[in-house]
């Protein structure tokens, strides 16, 4: 799978999203992009996946000069979601099952009034759990030695019960791993084509039930990611895309081949759907414009994601809940709210207005949808306010009903609250905007980042409508609106390296630790990372890797990671005060104190192995020939209770590169519309990005 | 394209009640991940909160039941310094349960006032539990205190920074008076800087909405929720309930179990919890201040009536609670009071039982209460950990009308984490050697009390032991005929020939080598154990429950 093998024209990214399949086909030798989008097939995703193929080669695209797949799925995500996963086995020490009933024992996302409060289903009931005799301590050194025959008995047991995905889950497996690699070992003898999920590689980190509770996800979806996987890449065969350069996106914004080791990567994928937005901006728009920091907003009909990219880097996480689950692997950082066009308003029983949590989603949509929706959403404020154009909605798709949104907002918010239908309307506009800046700014606050400076770049079909309010909210002068905000994500699957993270704690106090003790564990994470690549096909000369350790004041609860930029490997004497020092500021910045006198700790040690890819480029727009001259409609448009403006609607087509049109504009697109506001302007750059600017 | 709203309006309030809520979680979020000691980071017993010029709180905390302290907590520093003595950089400080109703001695309140162009707006405040603070024992939670002075030195609210100046004094006086100044004070900084955060961003939302416009809508906020609470309330029928429960002791007297009783009156849309006939307070720390008998009720009212309901300051006037000064519930100084939660715990499955009568859709039996709080004062010489070991055990919920408990929780106020054996072990010299669900400890019942937890620990080197539990003699109750649930034990050397088990409030001195079991109550049944579906039988075995 080397670079030179490289010889076909096109590079294809498919994102599957829940109602829409995007295609994003890249013509390398012309830089032209080519788009479909197809409804989703949630039974079986693969299908409309392939169905989309047939759509480019009806086109006129040959199947062979497709040299690059990337593919975004959430079958993982969904069977969470769903409970659809594998019965799972459990193998853990011998009085210790407690960890994974116990769980934190705080009721994390519940609500703590609730005294019917319940945990989700295991994923391993007792009955499928197997205790095993054997104990290492914290220091990595046995102290009861595994007891074979036990592991074989539980192994046989389980396989009777039909387990066919196991977990090993043992205490400080990630200090010595002999008894998750043996008994992994007679799991491999006594049960064929078994599927083993080892906590010691899953995630190699301190802190049981995290290690545990994603060795256990991994588990319950190897085989669903598996299967797919299979199923697409016979597809793929059958329809001649047989290039082996076929890609997975992961929750780290990086790809891994489709042929990557699924029993410890698997859960690499859980949080993936929000991440190609992401890390394509961070590419499209932050690399190829040189804009450093960025916020993205991607609002969609149910809910807003939001994260954010510094320096060029997206951040991360390092642990989500999932469908109530934890997960505990890097992850971009995205967070997401119930937000979206299709958030439902309300007046509660203090007689003040409520947007969201509850959406009306697709169907039956908002009530302008004329599919049966009663409750008001943000849509139909959206235009009841003007913003969106009744006979222009997903392109003149669907006609919107004014009157039936009037009708709902009177009756829902304005009878109750007594406010008119014009302050209603705006009102839910108003705190959807706040909802969605809030988010922003806290989430800003806890990563100790300063929005100035920043740039708001919305995606999703309803993320340009409330962008420049949300950025005029947070201070942020800047908001730049992609060209193709509704296929965003497909355009990010060509925009991602293939990435793989490692970890292995290793408590220590940091100024104890060698030079050689810390190198040492970086070269032991180094050859992890060169076996699976080589094995994925890649060689020596085509990795890089990246060092990163995880520091933290002496007992504290939790760690910051500190990336090992300004230190050059080998490890040596002077890099610990350097480090040390990078830490105390990075501690300063995030909590806004240091303990410059204290003890640090290294907790653990972490490897990012990156095997560069080529990325899609933004095409400079063509010449303005094919502009559109349109006669522009006028409409009178609500900015806020006091202002109603008779405003421009222009297509999209119909605007000129490097035009500025001062606002109050509204800008219509078949995916998308965007809102620029009175003391807004508008340009277009020369990719057809909309620059929105606050003078 | 911003809207500058004058007046106030309904959009508006709730624009900046979100927008309190999210600053007060960037608050939690930034002293969590700061936390030094073991009990901030592991257990994250602490909250952050905004509060109006009145003290009243604006968006309540994640924990709960320090909501209702603050308003004392202010009350006294207005009462203390006047509203003319507080200034724009101040920082007050108490960890004083009578004095500033704090819910015992090791917590500590720190206050700040807010001010916007020379007006006050409001406070930032935040309680953390401290590692400790001085006091017979290490960690101030002496099972077996008799006067509160034994729990700890008492901070009554005193000025700790004056105008944005360090007051060095008092900072010299908490390092002299901490087995472990570092931790304690690393935490307080933590705190400051926790609510400094708070009072920068209140001031941002003054400068873009006005602080008059800021300050209607806090007195909005509050009264929204209590009108909520108000509205809630009138759903109920009307009509009087009445039950008692007992503590096993007060920790002091061993042979002595403390009533605890409660009659509710509901009528006019009104609320009355008469804790009056509630025995005298206890010698030992059982006894609760004001702050955490509303929490308790609170908790009762918004789990019965709606768990998403929020809290109100202002909901007292649908809300009376009464007591009798000198109660258990109701304590004179110097009672001492670290051991709340095990009361408040039992004043909470009483409420719950009482009030199932105007709820019997949500009724539900009692929980396995707190699982005890555990101290490890290490006293070797071999492996010296860096402070003691603090860890905070939950139990289980009882069976309900609808379904069976949940097993291995913490319930009701406490929503605590347990602290990673992983993490245990590695800084300090123990080895966790069980931990598991007890079978059989959940309550039978049409619907079955949750399984509590066992976990056992051997100490390699010598130590002092702390355990505080409850609900070893008196088992937590079943309801409406369901079985109650089996009892706490703390054992010493468990499954050996010198097994023996201690009152469940104890300090003993143990050496390297020698081990200990927890043993959390299980939950009550709910209902008829004839009435169980044989599939929920059959469950139970499969996954050895019972």
């Amino acid at each position: 799978m080397a670079k030179q093998n490289v010889r076909g024209r096109y590079r294809l990214g498919v994102d599957v999203g829940g109602t829409h399949t995007d295609l994003v086909l890249e013509d390398k030798k012309t830089g032209s992009v080519l788009i479909e989008k197809i409804p989703s097939s949630p039974s079986n995703p693969a299908f409309a996946v392939l169905e989309g193929l047939n759509c480019l080669f009806k086109r006129g695209i040959y199947s062979n000069e497709i040299d690059f797949f990337s593919h975004g799925t959430t079958v993982t995500t969904n069977a969470l979601l769903e409970k659809k996963g594998a019965m799972v086995g459990l193998l853990i020490n011998q009085g210790y099952r407690a960890i994974c009933e116990v769980q934190t024992q705080a009721r994390d996302e519940g609500n703590p009034h609730d005294h019917l409060f319940q945990r989700p289903p295991h994923i391993t009931p007792p009955s499928l759990t197997q205790e095993i005799p054997g104990r290492v301590d914290y220091s990595g050194k046995e102290i009861i030695p595994l007891d074979l025959d036990e592991v074989e008995k539980a192994v046989k047991s389980l396989e009777k019960q039909g387990v066919r995905s196991f977990a090993i889950c043992y205490l400080f497996s990630f200090m010595c791993n002999k008894h998750e690699k043996i008994t992994e070992q007679i799991i491999r003898d006594h049960v064929p084509n078994a599927k083993v999920s080892l906590s010691c590689e899953v995630l190699p980190r301190i802190r049981e039930w995290p290690r545990y509770s994603t060795t256990l996800i991994n588990a319950y979806l190897v085989e669903v990611l598996a299967d797919y996987v299979l199923e697409l890449s016979e597809g793929l065969e059958a329809r001649g895309v047989n290039t082996p350069r076929r890609f997975l996106m992961q929750s780290n914004g990086g790809v891994m081949p489709l042929s990557a080791n699924m029993e410890s990567e698997t859960v690499h994928t859980l949080l993936s759907g929000p991440a190609a937005g992401v890390q394509g901006t961070a590419w499209l728009i932050g690399q190829s414009l040189s804009i450093d920091n960025i916020v993205t907003l991607d609002m969609g009909g149910t809910s807003a994601d939001i994260a954010f990219i510094q320096n060029g880097n997206p951040l991360e996480h390092q642990e989500a809940i999932v469908a109530e689950r934890l997960v505990a692997v890097p992850a971009l950082d995205v967070s997401t709210i119930s937000a979206g066009g299709g958030s439902i308003a309300s007046v509660n029983a203090a007689g003040f207005l409520d947007v969201g949590p509850q959406s009306a989603g697709a169907n039956p949509g908002p009530v302008c949808y004329g599919l049966g929706g009663v409750n008001p959403t943000v849509t139909d404020a959206d235009l009841v306010c003007g913003y969106l154009n009744p006979e222009f909605f997903l392109g003149g798709r669907i006609k919107l009903d004014l009157s039936a949104s009037e009708l709902a907002i009177s009756k829902t918010i304005s009878e109750p609250t007594g406010l008119d239908l014009r302050s209603s309307a705006i009102g839910i506009v108003r705190m959807v905007n706040a909802r969605m800046a809030d988010e922003i700014r806290v989430n800003a606050a806890k990563k100790g980042i300063d929005l100035s400076g920043y740039t708001l770049v919305p995606f999703g079909g309803a993320g340009p409508v409330h962008a420049a309010a949300v950025a005029e909210d947070l201070d942020i002068s800047r908001v730049l609106v992609p060209s193709k905000p509704g296929a965003f994500s497909a355009f990010g699957l060509l925009c991602a390296d293939v990435m793989h993270d490692y970890i292995r704690s290793d408590l220590h106090p940091f100024f104890e630790l060698s030079p050689d003790a810390v190198e040492n564990s970086f070269m032991e994470l180094e050859n992890r990372a060169r076996v699976d690549l080589v094995r994925e096909g890649f060689s020596e000369t085509d990795f890089k890797f990246q060092r990163e350790i995880d520091l933290r004041y002496g007992g504290q609860g939790y760690e910051l990671r500190v990336p090992l930029l300004s230190v050059e490997p080998p490890f040596s004497e002077t890099d610990f005060c350097t480090l040390a020092e990078e830490f105390h500021q990075r501690h300063e910045d995030v909590h806004g104190h240091a303990a410059r006198g204290a003890e640090i700790e290294l907790v653990s040690y972490r490897l990012r192995a990156v095997v560069e890819e080529s990325k899609i480029n933004l095409s400079k727009s063509s010449s303005s020939d094919d502009i559109l001259d349109t006669n522009c409609l006028f409409r009178n448009v609500i900015f806020d209770e006091n202002t109603i403006i008779k405003t421009m609607f222009k297509p999209r087509e119909a605007l000129r590169k490097g035009e500025r049109i001062r606002g109050p504009v509204i800008v219509e697109q078949i995916d998308s519309t965007t809102l620029v506001p009175p003391n807004w302007s508008l340009t277009v750059d020369e990719f057809n990005n909309l620059i929105l600017e606050r003078y | 394209m911003k809207i500058k709203s004058a007046s106030l309006d309904p959009v508006t309030v709730q624009i900046l009640r979100n927008r309190i809520g999210s600053l007060t979680d960037e608050m939690h979020y930034h002293f969590f991940r700061s936390g030094y000691s073991t009990i901030v980071r592991e257990s994250r017993d602490f909250s952050c909160v905004i509060l109006d010029p009145k003290g009243r709180i604006l968006v309540a905390p994640p924990m709960f039941f320090h909501s209702t302290a603050y308003k004392y907590l202010v009350q006294r520093i207005y009462q203390i310094y006047g509203i003319a003595g507080l200034q724009d950089g101040d920082v007050f400080i108490s960890n004083h349960p009578y004095e500033g109703n704090l819910p015992h001695v090791p917590d500590m309140g720190v206050v700040m006032p807010i001010f916007q162009d020379r007006v006050l707006v409001g406070f930032s405040g935040s309680i953390a539990h401290k590692a400790d603070l001085g006091g017979t024992i290490p960690g101030s939670t002496w099972g077996q205190a008799t006067e509160i002075f034994q729990e700890g030195i008492l901070y009554p609210p005193i000025r700790y920074y004056r105008s944005g100046m360090l007051n060095l004094d008092i900072e010299r006086l908490i390092y002299a008076n901490s087995r472990f100044p570092e931790t304690t004070l690393g935490d307080l900084h933590g705190q400051v800087a926790a609510i400094d955060i708070g009072r920068q961003r209140l001031q941002n939302i003054c400068e873009e909405h006005s602080s008059k416009t800021v300050l209607e809508c806090m007195d909005a906020m509050v009264a929204a929720a209590a009108t909520e609470f108000r509205i809630a309330l009138g759903k109920l029928p009307e009509g009087r309930a009445e039950a008692e429960s007992f503590l096993d002791s007060d920790g002091v007297n061993y042979s002595k179990a403390i009533r605890i009783h409660v009659s509710i009156m509901i009528s006019n849309g009104k609320v009355i919890f008469d804790f009056s006939n509630s025995d005298l307070q206890g010698r030992g720390p059982v006894n609760i201040r004001r702050g955490l008998l509303e929490a308790c009720c609170f908790q009762v009212l918004i789990g019965m009536m709606d768990p998403d309901l929020r809290y109100s300051d202002a909901a007292f006037d649908t809300v009376h609670i009464k007591t009798r000064t000198g109660t258990v519930v109701d304590p004179e100084s110097p009672a001492p009071c670290s051991s709340y939660m095990k009361t408040c715990m039992t004043v909470i499955d009483m409420l719950i039982e009482a009030f199932g009568k105007f709820v019997p859709q949500r009724a539900a039996a009692y929980s396995g209460g707190s699982g005890g709080g555990l101290t490890i004062n290490w006293t070797g010489k071999g492996r010296v950990p860096r402070g003691n070991q603090y860890e905070i055990f939950g139990s289980a919920y009882g069976g309900s009308a609808s379904q069976d408990g949940t097993s291995g929780t913490t319930v009701h106020l406490s929503n605590i984490y347990i602290t990673p054996i992983e993490i245990v072990e590695t800084e300090f010299p123990c080895l966790v050697t069980r931990f598991e669900l007890i079978a059989g400890s959940g309550g039978d019942g049409r619907f079955r009390g949750g399984l509590s937890v066992r976990r056992n620990y051997k100490l390699l080197e010598s130590a002092t032991i702390i355990f505080r539990g409850d609900r070893a003699q008196r088992p937590p109750k079943g309801l409406a005929g369901g079985k109650p649930g089996r009892a706490s034990r703390f054992l010493i050397n468990p499954n050996s020939s010198d097994e023996q088990e201690m009152p469940i409030t104890t300090t003993v001195d143990l050496e390297a080598g020698a081990s200990i079991s927890i043993e959390a109550a299980g939950g009550g049944g709910y209902g008829n154990p004839m009435d169980r579906t044989r599939t929920n039988r059959r469950r139970d075995l499969e996954q050895k429950y019972v």
